[in-house]
């Protein structure tokens, strides 16, 4: 059963992908290892392919407080 | 009488040389009683502890001490140098404690290029002197930012264009502004501390520092030091975005990475959603290929196994058909030679027959008959004896093949199914494992109830 989590950042997750694919594609894998590389590689194609979907841009701005603190609030639409 | 000239009618005037200096002053501000634009080449400038700036005005046959004064010198955006050739606003004036004449400078212009331009080349030849510059300095961007810092003025052109492309292309990224004046006094302050800034806060990977375009003097803070200095120690890759296509700034030259408008630095921050959808896609495709490419391999391995190893059965079943084989050819070999003994023994007695003379013929009918009972005995033990030989050929054979130890009984036991290894040694079993019984006449299946060793 492939492992269904994916990294954090979305550039590990493509790596990960990438390097599944070219394990798969030398074709020197187990044949176990090569269906869980797959199940793994297109869990990774899902969950990568619905935070492409879903994500939505933050915009905020940094602002420094009267007291010095740096604060982030969100910023509004433009229009 | 001595040395002092006595002018008639007037008693002697003595001026104190403060009295002289005074009025020394104010015959030279009749002349000059507004500063006049001087031309010259500046030489031994030297700045004091005080911030004023002395320096020598000179042409080719004159020079005249000047100051400009702490207030005016550091506004001056360019470094006077020695051998630069100025245009001063300046008036004359008598320094009293050395009772020297000099300018008191109050404005500086370079000759032959603005003071902007002067100083941005003198600016650009030090940082580059220092390899500020330098290629090996710069880094790469990160290929997908989680967090993108961006330093310039909310509410223009830019941070509208940055915001709408960074959408566009990568929205997984957050966008964090920190809003600055991007001209005028102080802007150039506010940027490098915005840089330092957005430096401080986890997860910023990548900063953009700009602006929409403008004129060389609207876009004067990024050609000021403190700007530079903060991109140079700015611990995350910096891209410059100054909306300037034609001229660099000071920050494009620092900047890791120098892009023409805020547009295309946002393009160079961040993937396209599209593009890397696409990587996913294809990815997934090579996934599938690369798959269905092992499954066909382990295939193809599988059936050339397969054929290697043959069929156990088949093997048994040619055993039993070379056997019959031999045996019906050792039946044949022994009824051939019954028959030529045969043939021998009726020539024989025609032989016999034939040579027998009339005259002895009483005695020679005893004598044959008496042959004939010997030969027909010793016929029948050949005979016999052939059929033991030919018995006991079958039996030798018979005795090769498996099949004839199954029909004496024997069985053969196999792990697992009809195909599995043979068992030949009780301890390889374990109590409840399948076995196949093979007879000479079908087979069962079998479980272990238990295993024994033999003694001794």
């Amino acid at each position: 059963m492939a492992d269904a989590t994916v990294p954090a950042r979305f550039e590990d997750g493509l790596a990960e992908l990438e390097a599944l694919v070219r394990r798969l594609e030398q074709g020197e894998l187990p044949l176990e290892e090569s269906l869980a590389a797959f199940e793994r590689g297109m869990a990774l194609v899902k969950a990568l392919g619905e935070r492409l979907a879903e994500i939505e841009q933050r915009v905020e701005v940094l602002l420094r407080t009267e007291a010095g603190k740096l604060v982030a609030q969100p910023l509004g639409d433009e229009d | 009488m001595t040395g002092r000239v006595a002018l008639p009618g007037t008693a002697p005037r003595v001026l104190t040389v403060t009295q002289l200096v005074e009025r020394l002053r104010a015959a030279l501000d009749t002349p000059f009683p507004a500063a006049v634009w001087v031309a010259g080449e500046l030489s031994n400038v030297r700045r004091a502890a005080s911030g004023h700036l002395y320096f020598t005005l000179k042409d080719d046959e004159s020079q005249l001490a000047a100051v400009m004064f702490r207030s005016t010198a550091q506004l001056l955006p360019f470094r006077p140098a020695d051998g630069l050739e100025v245009l001063v606003a300046a008036r004359p004036g008598l320094y009293a404690p050395r009772g020297a004449l000099q300018l008191y400078v109050e404005a500086m212009e370079p000759r032959g290029q603005g003071a902007l331009r002067l100083a941005f080349e003198q600016l650009k030849a030090r940082l580059a002197a220092e390899g500020l510059f330098a290629a090996e300095r710069k880094r790469p961007l990160p290929r997908f930012p989680a967090t993108v810092g961006i330093v310039t003025a909310l509410g223009g052109a830019a941070v509208h264009d940055l915001r709408t492309v960074l959408r566009r292309r990568w929205p997984a990224a957050r966008v964090l502004v920190r809003p600055v004046r991007v001209q005028g006094d102080g802007a150039a302050a506010e940027i490098a501390a915005a840089i330092a800034d957005l430096n401080r806060v986890p997860g910023v990977e990548v900063l953009i520092v700009g602006r929409g375009g403008g004129s060389l003097e609207d876009l004067w803070a990024f050609n000021e030091e403190a700007v530079a200095r903060a991109i140079a120690d700015s611990r995350v890759p910096v891209v410059s975005a100054v909306g300037h296509e034609v001229d660099f700034t000071i920050a494009d030259f620092v900047a890791d990475v120098r892009a023409p408008t805020p547009t295309a630095a946002a393009a160079l921050v961040v993937p396209d959603r599209t593009e890397v959808a696409a990587t996913v896609a294809r990815a997934a495709e090579a996934l599938r290929t690369g798959l269905r490419r092992r499954l066909a391999v382990a295939r193809e391995r599988l059936a050339r196994l397969e054929r290697g190893l043959g069929d156990p059965r088949r093997r048994v079943r040619d055993l039993g058909l070379r056997i019959d084989d031999l045996a019906a050819r050792a039946r044949t070999a022994l009824a051939r030679r019954a028959d030529w003994d045969r043939r021998e023994l009726a020539r024989l007695g025609e032989r016999l027959g034939r040579a027998s003379p009339a005259a002895r013929l009483g005695h020679a009918e005893v004598r044959v008959a008496q042959a004939r009972e010997r030969l027909e005995r010793a016929l029948r033990v050949r005979v016999a004896q052939a059929r033991g030989t030919l018995g006991a050929r079958e039996a030798a054979l018979g005795a090769l093949s498996p099949l004839a130890c199954l029909a004496r009984g024997y069985a053969i036991v196999r792990r697992g199914g009809p195909t599995g290894a043979v068992v030949r040694d009780a301890a390889v079993l374990a109590a409840g494992e399948p076995l196949a019984v093979i007879f000479a006449r079908g087979r069962a299946r079998a479980r272990v109830e238990a295993t024994e060793r033999d003694d001794g």
